[in-house]
């Protein structure tokens, strides 16, 4: 019994990291084979399935967007461009085999992607040691641009995201007893981390930290956590996560203290957490780069074309995808040349005014954008002037 | 991480926390169930349980999106997964046991029907998090300075019921009777005129049921669906089937509520990402110390 037992617990295992592997590949690519000489191409990396499959798909939506409208005037160089999606599943593994492969296909100048910092800090050493630009619209870790020189960012660093979120909740609502419940991954531990560091620099005005609770992403029921943040008296949470969590969270939450106020991060603003979240997230707010609600023509004219094609409204990581490919683009008609090494040093000195604002790349290869404050109202995402 | 709670604070943080893991340990009692009925019989453990939980999470969602009303959804989500139990058993594990299959077959069948289930449910419902109404949620009810959440006392009250309705099933009905001839000897029992593959069918609906009822419940509870989700939930389930002695049914129950409470426990003391180990943790301790777990019987030999 107790072997027969251990050679099925094992079996579960092994199921269990088959169960993984499903999924299709979706996505729509221009693809055909491709010739060596006569395109240029851009890979696209990010999750194409799983749970963060949004964020894949809107990357490779983005890029097939801007690509088309740049075909349209003959490409660049002359070239055609082609958008060539992999699926890293957001795993670390998947994502450093993906750069391999995408490293060995002398056509791509450039990648946009990976999603998730620690992923795209598993795939950045082989972009770098192969002279591959990296342009990441969401890894927002502190450490991911000092990875190489090839490595770039175009996502604000998270410690400005953490101040501007912070100071939602503690000035524009007036909160001081803080909550913090984040994703035990590499980005949620050290956005974590510099969250309490930032109130503790306030504490001064009374500001503090009643409670941090690292939950394992995905796991469904928060409800120790929440029962312990609600004993220790928050009033305002910190969600450290994507809209999967904050969604779940704010629900849960609402039934323990429907009062509770929720404070999000920019990956929270996504279509699925209103889908998900329904009543729960309304008031939730959080600080974003790009708001698809904006009034600004160039914004406008984007977010209407990218509705009409792809049915939903861009995100924010979308649209800075979006802004990447164009940056890429545009460094490669600057350089005139395909060397990566040349477009490289373009994509540096590059300014670039799209739909996410003005970019610039200071000497770490980020960039610093200005927020917007989004809050829920009415099942809607609206701006907070 | 507890320090900055007052003692006073750490004494509500546990009684809560205690009913946090009763709620989630009936409902995996009601999965539990389904691997104790099944294994009663056949002495096979059904790995697919926890893909058909997931299976009527999806349904009964369907047909909430499709306007049929809570209740509807939930009766046929109920009945749908029944059946799906049922065809389970018809299409994979009946012909292998005409062939008199080793049951290592069955068992490595089972985990392909689990796959299959799991994968057919990602081509058709897609594999994002759905969110799934929260239809008995009725406030916060207060007990001094505990607060109990409604949806953990339905939770737990509908559970109850449901595991004595089953007890009842099997101790009082025909059919029951005809399920313990068919545990105790199937061949004899078909000997006296007991239609076995109907009884294991019968088996089969009652297990792929409940796995429904905990399905709603739990889905309703974290308002949230996916394929995925059963797996976990699954491998826990077993875990507390084990626990308190697989093929006995109150056995479940208890193994059912220890499981969940020390879930709860040990992701207030040690943390979340401890709370998915405990499970184990105790199966492979009581696979350790006493292998029948906490109530089964001594006799079991064929597994």
């Amino acid at each position: 019994m107790k072997r027969k037992l251990s050679i099925i617990l094992t079996l579960a295992m092994v199921m269990g990291t088959f169960a993984g592997c499903a999924g299709k590949t979706s996505g729509t690519s221009s693809q055909s084979g491709g010739k060596a000489s006569g395109t240029i191409k851009i890979a696209v990396a990010g999750p194409m399935t799983g749970d963060n499959a949004e964020y894949g798909k809107g990357f490779v939506n983005a890029a097939n967007m801007m690509v088309e409208q740049w075909n349209a005037k003959d490409g660049v160089l002359g070239k055609k461009i082609e958008v060539v999606p992999y699926d890293d599943k957001n795993s670390g593994e998947e994502a450093a085999s993906i750069a391999q492969k995408i490293v060995s296909d002398k056509d791509i100048i450039g990648v946009i992607g990976h999603f998730a910092s620690g992923v795209s800090m598993a795939a950045a050493p082989t972009y770098q040691e192969n002279k591959v630009i990296e342009i990441s619209p969401s890894a927002s870790h502190p450490d991911y641009s000092g990875m190489g020189t090839y490595i770039f960012r175009n996502n604000t660093v998270i410690n400005v995201e953490a101040a501007a979120g912070l100071d939602m909740a503690i000035n524009d609502l007036g909160k001081k007893n803080i909550g913090i419940i984040s994703i035990k991954t590499d980005w949620g531990t050290s956005t974590s981390a510099i969250v309490k560091k930032l109130v503790t620099e306030k504490a001064s005005t009374g500001v503090k930290v009643v409670a941090h609770e690292e939950v394992m992403e995905g796991s469904d029921d928060y409800s120790p956590a929440i029962t312990k943040l609600n004993a220790a008296g928050a009033d305002v949470v910190i969600c450290v996560g994507m809209y999967n969590l904050v969604a779940p969270v704010s629900k849960q939450y609402k039934q323990v203290n429907p009062n509770i106020a929720v404070v999000g991060f920019s990956n929270a603003y996504s279509q699925q957490l209103l889908d998900l979240g329904g009543k729960a997230v309304e008031g939730l707010r959080f600080p974003v780069i790009f708001f698809s609600g904006s009034e600004n023509p160039k914004v406008k004219t984007y977010v209407d074309e990218y509705k009409k094609r792809f049915g939903s409204t861009p995100s924010a990581l979308t649209s800075q995808a979006y802004d990447s490919v164009g940056i890429l683009l545009e460094a490669i008609k600057t350089a005139g040349t395909t060397d990566r090494a040349k477009v490289r040093d373009a994509v540096a000195a590059i300014k670039y005014d799209g739909v996410t604002g003005n970019t610039v790349f200071n000497e770490k290869r980020d960039v610093q954008k200005s927020f917007v404050k989004v809050t829920v109202k009415d099942g809607k995402f609206v701006e907070i002037k | 991480m507890s320090g900055i709670l007052t003692r006073n604070c750490v004494a509500t943080v546990i009684i809560q926390q205690l009913f946090n893991g009763l709620a989630l340990g009936m409902a995996y009692a009601l999965i539990a169930v389904g691997y104790s009925l099944v294994f009663g019989i056949l002495r096979l453990i059904n790995f697919s349980h926890g893909a058909v939980y997931a299976f009527s999470a999806h349904i009964a969602l369907l047909f909430v999106g499709l306007n049929f009303g809570i209740i509807p959804a939930i009766i046929l989500s109920i009945v749908l997964t029944g059946i799906l139990g049922v065809l389970i058993d018809k299409t994979a594990l009946e012909p292998l046991r005409m062939n008199n299959s080793i049951p290592m077959a069955s068992l490595i069948t089972t985990i392909g029907m689990s796959n299959i289930i799991q994968n057919l449910l990602m081509i058709f419902f897609n594999t994002e998090r759905k969110s799934f109404p929260a239809f008995f949620d009725f406030g916060m009810i207060k007990f001094g300075s505990v607060q109990v959440n409604s949806t953990q006392v339905v939770m737990f009250v509908v559970s109850l019921i449901l595991l004595v309705f089953l007890t009842l099933i099997i101790n009082k009905t025909k059919l029951g009777l005809a399920m313990r001839a068919t545990e105790q000897n199937s061949k004899a029992a078909s000997l006296m005129g007991i239609n076995t593959n109907f009884v294991i069918s019968a088996t089969f609906f009652l297990g792929g049921a409940s796995a429904a009822i905990a399905g709603v419940l739990i889905s309703g509870y974290y308002q949230i669906v996916y394929p995925g989700m059963g797996f976990m939930v699954g491998l826990k389930a077993f875990a507390a089937a084990v626990l308190g002695g697989i093929g006995v049914l109150y056995g479940s129950v208890v193994g059912g509520l220890v499981v969940g409470v020390s879930e709860s426990y040990a992701a207030t003391f040690m943390g979340s990402s401890y709370r998915d180990s405990v499970a184990f943790i105790i199966l492979i301790l009581v696979l350790i110390i006493r292998p029948t777990g906490l109530f089964g019987k001594k006799d079991i030999k064929k597994v």
